[in-house]
C-alpha cells in the first residue's frame, strides 16, 4: 500500500506518467509511424522551450502566485539581445548572449516582484499589466523588425545535434539543447528540495502568514522568485530564437496559457504549496504528445487549442472532484478514529 | 458637485445638446452612487480621470481629438469593450474572473455570421427577415458558453481562473476550426443599420451600451440575485451561513457574463459585418484593466457599474488621444499596464493606511487588534 | 535535559514592564507589566478583547509598544522584532497554530529552527532524527511523514508545541491553546505543560476559561479593557474571584425567566438524531416560546448538533420535525425554508460581511422576501426592515451605511441577530451569543431573546457560559461525548450544577 502510494507520487506524478504511457501505447497501436525515434526526438525538441517556461511557472505557482508575463519577458529578453548584437555588429558568444538575456529577463522579473511584494497585489492582474507594458515597450523601444540572420554563435548552436541516428524511417536528430534543459530541470528540482530557499517557497504557498511568523523573509523571497522566473524566461526566449533560427518579435506571446495548463496538469496547485519538477515535465510532455498525436491521427491543427482546453478541464475537474471526495472521506475516517478513542476511554 | 459641472461644461461645448441630457443623467447617478458606501471609489475617481484625459488630449491636439468624427468614433468603439468589461465586473463581484468573455463574444459573432450566410445563400430576404432570430441565437450561444463556465465553477468546483482559461481555449479553438482561421463576412442587414444609426447625434450603439449598463446596475443593486452576488464575493462563508445558494448564484453570474459577452458579439457585427476567431484578442487584458479601474475589487464584493462605464470611456479617450498625438497601439498597451498597476498601488496604499492594524494579522480576525480597540470604545 | 532545578531563582526570563499601546488613539494596553519565570506557568486571563493578544504580540515582537520595555535575560529592549524574539528563545503557539498544511509533520517541526539558524541548504535526511528526538523527549506519538493538513486539531497543536521546543525555547506563549480541543485532549495538553515546566521553560498561558486557569498555572494576571486588574499567585484565587476580576462585577446568578407554558405546541422535535463521530441518539423537544440552553465542553458535539439542525453538516440518521411536520434538512436552504435561523459561533468569518454596510448585512438572509412583483427588491420594504432592526436592536453606529468592520463585538452581534430576526424564524439557534460581547450588550442581547421568545419564537442558546444559561434559559440540555446526558429544569439550573454536569 505504501509502495503504491509512493509510486503514485505526492502530486499524482505516477498517475500522469501512466496516462502518458497509455497514450503513447495507444497511439503506437493506432498508428505505427508514431512509435519511431523520429517522433520521439521531435517531441523532445518541441518540449525544450515549454519545459523551461514551465519550470518558471512552477516556481511561482508553488508560492501561491501566478505569472502570465513570462512569454513577454522571454521574447523581450531574447529579441533585445539579438537586436543589440546585430546592431552593434559583434557576437559575444553563447555565454555572453545568455548573460545579457538573463540580465534583461531578471530585471523585468524584478519589476513584477517589487510591485507584487511591496504592495501585496494580486499576482495575476499585476503580471497581466506588466505583460502589456513589456510587450509594448519591446515594440516601441527595441524594435519590431524580423531578423532572419542570427549572430554566428547562435546560428551554429541551431544546427548542433546531440544524437544523429539513421533509422529505417529516415534520420532522427536529437537536439543538443536537450542537455542543458535536463540540467536546468535537475537544478530547479535540487533547489526546491534541498535548499532553504526552495522550502520557503512551499512554506509561503502553504500559509503566507505562518511563513512570516516562522521568520522567512517573505518579501525578499517573492522578489527573487519573480526575478528567477524572468531569468528562466529569458533563457527560454534565447533558445526559442535559436531553435527557430530567426528572431520574430511576434513569437511566444499568446502561448502562456498552454504552459500554465501543462504545469497545472503536472499536479501543481494553483493555490500554492504543491508541485514538483517531475510532474511539470510530465505535464509538458503530455501536452506535446497529445498535440503530436492529434496531428498524426489527422485531426486538423486548428483543434489543438480546443484539445488543450479540454485536457485542462478534465485534469483540473478530476482533481477538484477527487479533492472534494477526499475531504469528505477524511471526515468520516477521523470520526471513526475519534469514536474508537471515545470507546476506549469509556472502556478504561 | 464641482467636477460634475465641469464635465458638463467641457463636453457640451464640443457636442450637441443631447450630450447634456446624458450628462445630466450622469450627474444624478453620481450623486446617487456617491451616497452608496464602497461603490463610489471607482466612480468618483473615474470622473476626475476622464476629465483629465479629455483635457490633456484636447490641449495636445485639439483639431484631431475634438473633431466630431473622433468623438463619434469613441462613442462607437466604447460599447463593445464596455459591455465585456461590465460582464467581467459582474463575475469579479463574486471574487471570480472570466478569461473566456472575448472568446464567447467572438463565438456569438461567428454564430450569427454563419447562420446569416447559410440562410442568405438560399434566400437573402429570409435571412434579413430572420435577423432578430439569428441575433437571438447568437446571444443564446453566448449564454450557453457562460452557463458552461458557471457549471465548471459551481458544480465541478474548478477555480474560476483555470476553468475560464480552459473554456477560453475551447471556445476559441472551436471558433478557429469553424471559421478555418479566416475572417467571415456577412451579417443581418438589421445589425448594419443599428451600427450606423444615431439618435440626436448619439450613436445607437452607445445608447445600447448605456441601457445595458443601467440594466446591469439594476440587476446588481436592486435584485435579490445581485445582492447575493455581492455578498458571495464579500464573504463566501458568511454567504453560506446566510442561506445564499452558492451554486445557483455562481451559475447565474457566469451565465449573465456569457449573455453580456454574446451581446458584445452582436455589437462587433453591428460595427463591422465581419467575424473572426481572433478579433479583439487584446480585449482580455483591456476589460480587466477597465473593471479594476472602475472600482471593482478583484477579490470580490464591491464594484460600480457607473465606475466601469466611466473607466471604459476614459480608456477609449486615452486610446483615441494616443492616435491623435500619433502614438502607436503599443504605446497604448504600455499606458494600459502602467495605469492598471498605478491604480492598484494607489488603492493598496490608501486602504492599508485606513485599516493598518487589521492587515498585520489577517489570520486571526477574532483576536485582531481593531476588534479589541473597538471593544474598548465607550 | 529533564532534570528539574529544585531551587528556582526568582529572576524572570522575560519581563514586560509598563507596556502601553493604542490603535488609532484607542488605548489597547495601559501600563501593563508581566514576568515570565522559568519553570512557572503564568496565566494571562481576561475576556475576549481585553488586550491579551496585543500583549502577546508585543512580547513576541509582532507589534511595537508605544511605551515600556521588554527585558529578556536581564537585557532591556524598547522593542523587539519577531526574528529577535525567536532567537532570544521566545516562541509563540498561535491560536491558529500557524503551521504549513502542505508540509509534513517533521518538516513543520524542524523548519523554523532551520530558518533561525540561517542555514542555506536543507537536508531532508537530518529532519526526521531531529523531529523524532523531540517526540521522544515529550513522549508523544505522531506520524512524522503525514501532511499537517490531514491531522486532527489536537495533533496539529502537538506539532506546534514540538516546533516551539525544537528551537530550544526558554519561554513559550500559548494563545488560547484549548479552544479547539476536546476534554481529554486538554488533559493531555496539561500533562505536557507540566513536563515543559519541569524542563525549566517559562510559560505564558492565555485563556479566558476559569477552570483551566486554576488547573494549570502558578501565577495569574487578569486583564480587563486593556488594564492589568490584578496579578498574584494562582493559589490566592478561586473561580468566583477570577470571574469577578475578569468581568468587573459579581457573578450574577439571578434568573429572569418567564413561566414556560408546557402545553404550548412543540416548535421543534428532534428524535434519535445521529452523526457519525459527532453525536449519537439525540432527542429533545422545543416548545413555542421556550429558551432552551444546550451546553457541553468543546468537542462534546453541541456545535455539531446545531449545525446539523441548520443543514451545515446534515445528520446521518434521525428525524427533525418543525411545527409537527417532518422536514428533511440536507442543506442550509432547507433549514431556512423551515424557518430555522442560526447565529454561528465564529461571528467574524461566518456571521458577518465585514466590509459591507450594516444595512446590507441586516437584509442578507431575507432578500427573497423583499422581492416586488417585478422581481426587483422593494426599496421601501428593505428600508423599513433596516430601520426596524437598526433602531429596534439599538445598534450603535452613526448610520446603517457604516461598514460592519467598524462595530464593536456587541453591536456586530446585534447585526447578526438582526439578520436572522428579519427572516421571522420560528426557531432561532445562537451559538455562543455573547462571546466577545461587553457586559452591557450581553444583558441587552439576552433581554432581546426573552422578548422574542415571549412573542412566540423558540430559541436555542448553545453556550458554555453557565451564568448566561442560568440567566435566560427555561431548560438546559447537557451534551457529553456526543450524547445528551442531562436535562436540567427549574431549580436545577444553577451555575454550579451546570458546570458540574458539563465536566463530570
Amino acid at each position: 500500500m505504501a509502495a503504491l502510494r509512493r509510486l503514485r507520487g505526492s502530486n499524482n506524478e505516477g498517475v500522469l506518467a501512466l496516462v502518458l504511457l497509455g497514450l503513447i501505447v495507444a497511439m503506437s497501436i493506432a498508428n505505427p509511424t508514431f512509435f519511431t525515434l523520429n517522433t520521439g526526438f521531435s517531441i523532445l525538441r518541441s518540449a525544450i522551450v515549454p519545459v523551461i517556461f514551465a519550470l518558471g511557472v512552477l516556481i511561482v505557482v508553488i508560492t501561491g502566485g501566478i505569472d502570465v508575463s513570462f512569454a513577454a519577458i522571454a521574447i523581450f529578453a531574447g529579441y533585445a539581445t539579438v537586436s543589440f548584437c546585430l546592431n552593434a555588429g559583434f557576437d559575444p558568444g553563447l555565454p555572453g548572449i545568455f548573460a545579457i538575456a538573463i540580465g534583461v529577463g531578471a530585471s523585468l522579473g524584478f519589476v513584477n516582484g517589487i510591485v507584487i511584494a511591496q504592495f501585496s497585489l494580486p499576482t495575476l492582474i499585476v503580471t497581466l499589466g506588466t505583460q502589456g507594458v513589456f510587450f509594448g515597450a519591446m515594440y516601441t523601444y527595441v524594435g519590431a523588425s524580423y531578423y532572419a540572420e542570427l549572430p554566428g554563435s547562435m546560428a551554429a548552436l541551431a544546427t548542433s545535434n546531440l544524437l544523429d541516428v539513421t533509422t529505417s524511417s529516415g534520420r532522427a536528430y536529437l537536439h543538443l539543447l536537450v542537455v542543458p534543459v535536463l540540467l536546468l530541470c535537475l537544478l530547479v528540482a535540487w533547489v526546491l528540495k534541498r535548499t532553504m530557499f526552495g522550502r520557503s517557497l512551499y512554506a509561503m504557498g502553504g500559509d503566507l502568514e505562518a511563513a512570516r511568523r516562522a521568520g522567512f523573509q517573505v518579501k525578499r523571497t517573492q522578489v527573487s522568485v519573480y526575478m528567477l522566473v524572468g531569468a528562466l524566461a529569458a533563457i527560454a526566449g534565447v533558445i526559442h530564437i535559436v531553435l527557430s533560427r530567426s528572431a520574430n518579435p511576434r513569437d511566444l506571446v499568446g502561448g502562456e496559457l498552454d504552459i500554465i495548463a501543462a504545469v497545472v496538469l503536472g499536479g501543481a496547485s494553483i493555490f500554492g504549496g504543491r508541485g514538483s519538477v517531475v510532474g511539470t515535465v510530465l505535464g509538458v510532455l503530455l501536452v506535446q504528445v497529445i498535440k503530436n498525436s492529434l496531428l498524426l491521427v489527422g485531426v486538423p491543427s486548428a483543434w489543438l487549442r480546443t484539445a488543450v482546453g479540454v485536457l485542462l478541464v478534465l485534469g483540473v475537474g478530476i482533481q477538484a472532484i477527487a479533492a472534494r471526495r477526499d475531504s469528505r472521506r477524511m471526515r468520516v475516517i477521523e470520526d471513526l478514529d475519534s469514536a474508537q478513542q471515545h470507546e476506549q476511554k469509556v472502556g478504561s | 458637485m464641482s467636477p460634475d459641472t465641469k464635465v458638463r461644461n467641457e463636453v457640451s461645448q464640443t457636442n450637441a445638446n443631447s450630450l447634456r441630457q446624458f450628462n445630466h443623467q450622469l450627474g444624478s447617478w453620481t450623486r446617487q452612487f456617491v451616497r452608496r458606501p464602497g461603490a463610489n471609489r471607482g466612480a468618483g475617481r473615474m470622473v476626475v480621470a476622464l476629465l483629465l484625459a479629455v483635457t490633456l488630449f484636447a490641449i495636445l491636439n485639439p483639431r484631431v481629438f475634438l473633431s466630431p468624427i473622433n468623438l463619434q468614433n469613441i462613442a462607437v468603439a466604447a460599447p463593445e469593450i464596455g459591455i465585456i468589461a461590465i460582464a467581467m465586473m459582474v463575475v469579479m463581484l463574486t471574487g471570480g474572473i472570466d478569461l473566456s468573455l472575448v472568446a464567447i463574444a467572438n463565438f456569438s459573432a461567428i454564430t450569427i455570421s454563419t447562420l446569416h450566410t447559410a440562410i442568405a445563400t438560399t434566400d437573402p430576404d429570409l435571412a434579413n427577415n430572420l435577423g432578430v432570430v439569428i441575433v437571438l441565437a447568437g446571444i443564446a450561444v453566448g449564454m450557453l458558453g457562460g452557463a458552461f463556465n458557471g457549471f465548471l465553477v459551481s458544480v465541478v468546483g474548478i477555480t474560476p481562473i483555470l476553468a475560464t482559461l480552459a473554456t477560453m481555449q475551447i471556445y476559441n479553438g472551436i471558433a478557429i476550426v469553424w471559421t478555418g482561421g479566416s475572417t467571415l463576412y456577412g451579417a443581418p442587414a438589421m445589425l448594419g443599420a443599428i451600427g450606423q444609426a444615431a439618435v440626436a447625434n448619439v450613436p445607437l450603439l452607445f445608447i445600447i451600451f448605456l441601457v445595458v449598463a443601467v440594466l446591469v446596475a439594476i440587476l446588481v443593486n436592486r435584485t435579490a440575485l445581485g445582492r447575493m452576488i455581492q455578498l458571495e464575493g464579500a464573504n463566501p462563508v458568511a454567504a453560506q451561513y446566510s442561506a445564499i445558494p452558492r451554486r445557483a448564484v455562481l451559475l447565474k453570474t457566469y451565465t449573465v457574463g456569457g449573455l453580456l459577452a454574446g451581446l458584445a458579439g452582436v455589437l462587433f457585427l453591428a460595427r463591422n459585418p465581419t467575424a473572426s476567431a481572433d478579433y479583439g484578442s487584446s480585449y482580455v487584458l483591456l476589460v480587466i484593466v477597465i473593471a479594476v479601474l472602475g472600482g471593482t475589487n478583484p477579490t470580490g464584493g464591491f464594484a460600480s457599474v457607473f465606475g466601469v462605464v466611466l473607466a471604459t470611456l476614459t480608456l477609449q479617450v486615452v486610446s483615441s488621444g494616443f492616435t491623435a498625438i500619433r502614438l502607436s497601439s503599443y504605446e497604448y498597451a504600455i499606458a494600459q499596464g502602467v495605469i492598471l498597476i498605478t491604480v492598484m498601488i494607489f488603492d493598496s496604499v490608501s486602504s492599508s493606511r485606513t485599516k493598518r492594524p487589521k492587515k498585520l494579522d489577517p489570520q486571526l480576525p477574532s483576536e485582531a487588534s481593531p476588534t479589541e480597540a473597538a471593544l474598548l470604545r465607550p | 535535559m529533564t532534570s528539574m532545578t529544585t531551587s528556582q531563582p526568582p529572576t524572570p526570563f522575560v519581563s514586560a514592564r509598563g507596556i502601553s499601546k493604542s490603535f488609532g488613539g484607542v488605548p489597547a494596553l495601559v501600563n501593563v507589566s508581566i514576568d515570565l519565570i522559568p519553570g512557572e506557568v503564568h496565566c494571562l486571563a481576561g475576556e475576549n478583547g481585553c488586550g491579551k493578544s496585543t500583549l502577546i504580540k508585543i512580547i513576541s515582537g509582532a507589534e511595537r509598544p508605544d511605551s515600556g520595555e521588554i527585558v529578556i535575560d536581564g537585557v532591556s529592549h524598547a522593542q523587539i522584532n519577531a526574528h529577535a524574539a525567536i532567537q532570544g528563545g521566545i516562541q509563540v503557539i498561535y491560536q491558529d497554530f500557524s503551521l504549513f498544511p502542505n508540509l509534513t509533520v517533521a518538516e513543520n517541526i524542524v523548519l523554523t529552527a532551520e530558518v533561525a539558524s540561517g542555514r542555506r541548504l536543507y537536508s531532508p535526511g537530518s529532519v526526521l532524527p531531529k523531529a523524532k528526538a523531540i517526540l521522544q523527549e515529550l513522549e508523544l506519538d505522531l506520524d512524522l511523514d503525514r501532511e499537517v493538513g490531514d491531522l486532527s486539531v489536537a495533533d496539529k497543536q502537538l506539532t506546534a508545541i514540538c516546533r516551539a521546543l525544537v528551537n530550544d525555547a526558554r519561554a513559550i506563549i500559548m494563545d488560547e491553546p484549548t479552544t479547539a480541543l476536546t476534554h481529554t485532549e486538554v488533559s493531555r495538553l496539561f500533562a505536557l505543560v507540566e513536563r515543559l515546566r519541569a524542563r525549566g521553560v517559562a510559560l505564558l498561558f492565555v485563556s479566558h476559561k476559569l477552570e483551566e486557569v486554576l488547573a494549570v498555572s502558578q501565577r495569574l494576571t487578569i486583564m480587563r479593557s486593556g488594564r492589568q486588574v490584578v496579578s498574584g499567585p494562582t493559589s490566592e484565587f478561586d473561580q468566583r474571584s477570577i470571574s469577578r476580576h475578569m468581568t468587573g462585577r459579581e457573578v450574577d446568578e439571578s434568573r429572569v425567566v418567564s413561566d414556560l407554558d408546557l402545553t404550548a405546541p412543540l416548535a421543534l422535535e428532534v428524535s434519535k438524531l445521529s452523526l457519525a463521530g459527532a453525536y449519537r441518539d439525540v432527542s429533545f423537544g422545543l416548545h413555542r416560546g421556550e429558551i432552551l440552553g444546550v451546553t457541553g465542553l468543546l468537542g462534546s458535539g453541541r456545535t455539531e448538533i446545531a449545525e446539523s439542525l441548520f443543514g451545515v453538516t446534515p445528520a446521518d440518521e434521525g428525524e427533525i420535525r418543525v411545527g409537527g411536520k417532518l422536514v428533511p434538512i440536507r442543506t442550509i436552504q432547507d433549514a431556512v425554508t423551515a424557518r430555522i435561523g442560526y447565529v454561528p459561533e465564529d461571528r467574524l468569518s461566518q456571521g458577518l460581511f465585514l466590509e459591507k454596510s450594516i444595512a446590507d448585512n441586516i437584509v442578507a438572509a431575507s432578500l427573497e422576501s423583499h422581492r416586488t412583483r417585478w422581481g426587483t427588491l422593494s426599496r421601501a420594504g428593505i428600508a423599513t426592515t433596516i430601520k426596524q432592526y437598526f433602531v429596534g436592536l439599538k445598534i450603535n453606529a452613526p448610520n446603517a451605511q457604516a461598514p460592519v468592520r467598524t462595530l464593536s463585538g456587541g453591536n456586530a452581534q446585534r447585526v447578526v441577530l438582526a439578520k436572522w430576526l428579519a427572516t421571522a424564524p420560528t426557531v432561532l439557534m445562537l451559538n455562543g451569543p455573547t462571546v466577545g460581547v461587553d457586559i452591557g450588550s450581553k444583558e441587552e442581547i439576552l433581554e432581546l431573546l426573552r422578548v422574542e421568545a415571549a412573542k412566540g419564537m423558540s430559541v436555542i442558546v448553545i453556550s458554555d457560559d453557565a451564568p448566561e444559561l442560568v440567566a435566560a434559559c427555561h431548560r438546559v440540555l447537557v451534551i457529553k461525548q456526543g450524547r445528551l446526558t442531562h436535562t436540567l429544569e427549574g431549580d436545577q439550573i444553577t451555575v454550579d450544577t451546570i458546570q458540574e454536569r458539563m465536566s463530570a
